[in-house]
């Protein structure tokens, strides 16, 4: 049965919601009846995502009933969601929003939001198909990453071996369940037998780490910008001593970042992993092992149980049995079946260092031409970064210049930084810009927001 | 308005990215869309250098109105009607 376990003991706590907790022979019963429900949907369905139980059930229910389901931000913007209805014709939609007047209601005691299409699309979907998840941050993409359950399973069960989950672990669900890093946080401590908490809170919430403590959290998962929020918290400060693990994906985080909380996991007998992985590869492909955070603390670590990493011209090219089919743009791409064999072209730039840990460096599509040059913004960003007074920044390609933004610079110091990395670039000063910037524009998952940037800088 | 209020009204429009005419006195944290976990963020980091103060955890995570900013920028020593 995909990400469902049997624990040493089905009373052993699965899903902890608020005053309610449900067991994991609770929560089987759930998704069974919620699974013959949608046994009876048709083929394709759209979940559109909370961090609550009713998402969680849905999720698991269509995975039960070997029923393709695609996960999407419940607040995506009413005309994107229609869109996506439209491009796709899923027989079935859960979650809080209206489905629109091709649906009719159909829920029941276990799947109260069920929705049904009025009119099946016949196009076939193939029978590998399992999940179907957003590959950016941005809501509203029609291009979705295809999953297998073998490669669902395969990812849960080898992150729980990596991170060693044991079946009294409770993870905070404190990333959105519709982005593969928060949805292989439930899928890797349910696999294990282990409890998840469920929050909708953010980091910065009081209520959040109210729950942390009346739970007793053991386990939380951030992105880099979630680790300036806990660094600017103060950990150690907010009264929370059951946090033993930290993980971190979704981009890069600055190396003294991972020394430092490596090292306050540490004082408490805990852990920090730092990880890399992709939703084309259901979510993880590397863990850093806890205690090479202090030796080796710019790499992402080695791959998982069965994975391996290879680079081919500069590219992290990655091979595993948790690699997508391949992608779909729309409903007649649901009928292909694996199109990859396993082996994912990551467009991350990386190497592998002397100890065979991953290290990765920039995305290999991120250049600008300037004077007939080609040049590496993550190069320019990282040489930027050297300037003893930088802050973050920013590099974007603008006409025959690299734009650089940099956060909370003093404008006097400009000047003298942007000889320095011309110098460092080899590059005459007229091809680079540097402007301050009061705060970089950001993601909601806390990414530098390039686009935006370069709106700005038109 | 006196400075340290129209600072601190300021630090809210610079760090919400809201118009400089938005009734912040009104807004509350995730309360609208602007206020997310980011621009709390910069917000923290606006009042901060606005007033050269430092803010503990507990401001931090307990700032989620304009009132309770201004509440805290007073109790770390700001003459909020100077």
């Amino acid at each position: 049965m995909p990400l469902l376990s049997r624990p040493p003991s089905e009373s052993a706590p699965a899903l902890i919601d608020g005053a309610e907790t449900w067991s994991h022979a609770r929560l089987n019963d759930a998704v069974d009846a919620a699974a013959r429900s949608l046994g009876a949907a048709g083929p394709l369905g759209f979940l559109w995502c909370r961090n609550d139980r009713a998402t969680i059930v849905g999720y698991l229910a269509a995975l039960r009933a070997r029923r393709a389901v695609a996960l999407f931000d419940a607040d995506t913007d009413p005309i994107d969601a229609a869109a996506l209805v439209a491009c796709y014709r899923p027989a079935w939609q859960l979650g809080p929003r209206p489905a629109g007047d091709d649906y009719v209601s159909a829920g029941d005691a276990s799947l109260p939001e069920l929705r049904l299409r009025r009119q099946l699309d016949a196009t076939p979907i193939h029978a590998d198909l399992a999940v179907l998840l957003s590959t950016s941050g941005t809501t509203g993409s029609r291009k979705l990453v295809r999953l297998s359950a073998a490669a669902v399973t395969h990812n849960a069960r080898a992150i729980a071996e990596a991170l060693a989950i044991e079946p009294d672990a409770r993870a905070l669900t404190s990333l959105p369940l519709h982005y593969s890093y928060g949805l292989s946080v439930l899928a890797s401590h349910l696999v294990a037998g282990a409890a998840v908490i469920i929050t909708s809170d953010g980091l910065m919430a009081d209520a959040l780490w109210r729950t942390v403590r009346e739970h007793r959290c053991t386990s939380i998962a951030a992105v880099p910008y979630g680790y300036q929020i806990l660094r600017r918290l103060d950990l150690d400060r907010l009264d929370v001593p059951s946090v033993t693990t930290l993980t971190q994906a979704g981009g890069r985080l600055e190396p003294a970042l991972v020394t430092h909380f490596a090292e306050l996991m540490r004082r408490r007998g805990g852990r920090f992993h730092a990880m890399y992985g992709q939703t084309e590869a259901t979510a993880r492909m590397t863990v850093l092992p806890h205690d090479a955070a202090f030796t080796h603390p710019a790499s992402v670590g080695v791959p998982l149980r069965g994975g391996a990493v290879a680079i081919d011209a500069g590219e992290i090219v990655y091979r595993g049995p948790n690699v997508m089919l391949g992608y779909a743009t729309d409903r007649a791409d649901l009928s292909r079946g694996d199109d990859l064999r396993g082996e994912l072209r990551t467009g991350d730039l990386g190497f592998v260092d002397a100890d065979g840990f991953l290290h990765v460096t920039g995305r290999v599509s991120r250049f600008a031409k300037v004077h007939g040059t080609r040049i590496s913004l993550d190069e320019v960003e990282a040489l930027a970064r050297l300037a003893p007074e930088a802050g973050p920044v920013a590099a974007i390609g603008g006409v025959d210049k690299v734009i650089v933004y940099c956060e909370g610079a003093a404008a006097d110091t400009l000047p003298a930084r942007l000889r320095r990395l011309a110098a460092r670039l080899r590059v005459h000063p007229s091809a680079l810009s540097l402007r301050a910037i009061d705060a970089l524009p950001r993601t909601a998952n806390g990414k530098v927001d390039y686009a935006r940037l370069g709106a700005e800088g038109a | 308005m006196m400075p340290n209020e129209r600072k601190l009204r300021d630090a809210f429009i610079a760090a919400l990215g809201v118009a400089p005419d938005a009734a912040v006195e009104t807004f509350t944290y995730r309360g609208i869309k602007e206020w997310d976990s980011v621009a709390h963020m910069q917000l923290i980091a606006g009042i901060e250098a606005a007033f050269d103060i430092m803010l503990d955890t507990a401001d931090v995570l307990g700032m989620s109105s304009y009132a309770i900013a201004r509440t805290i920028v007073v109790r770390h020593g700001v003459d909020i009607e100077a």
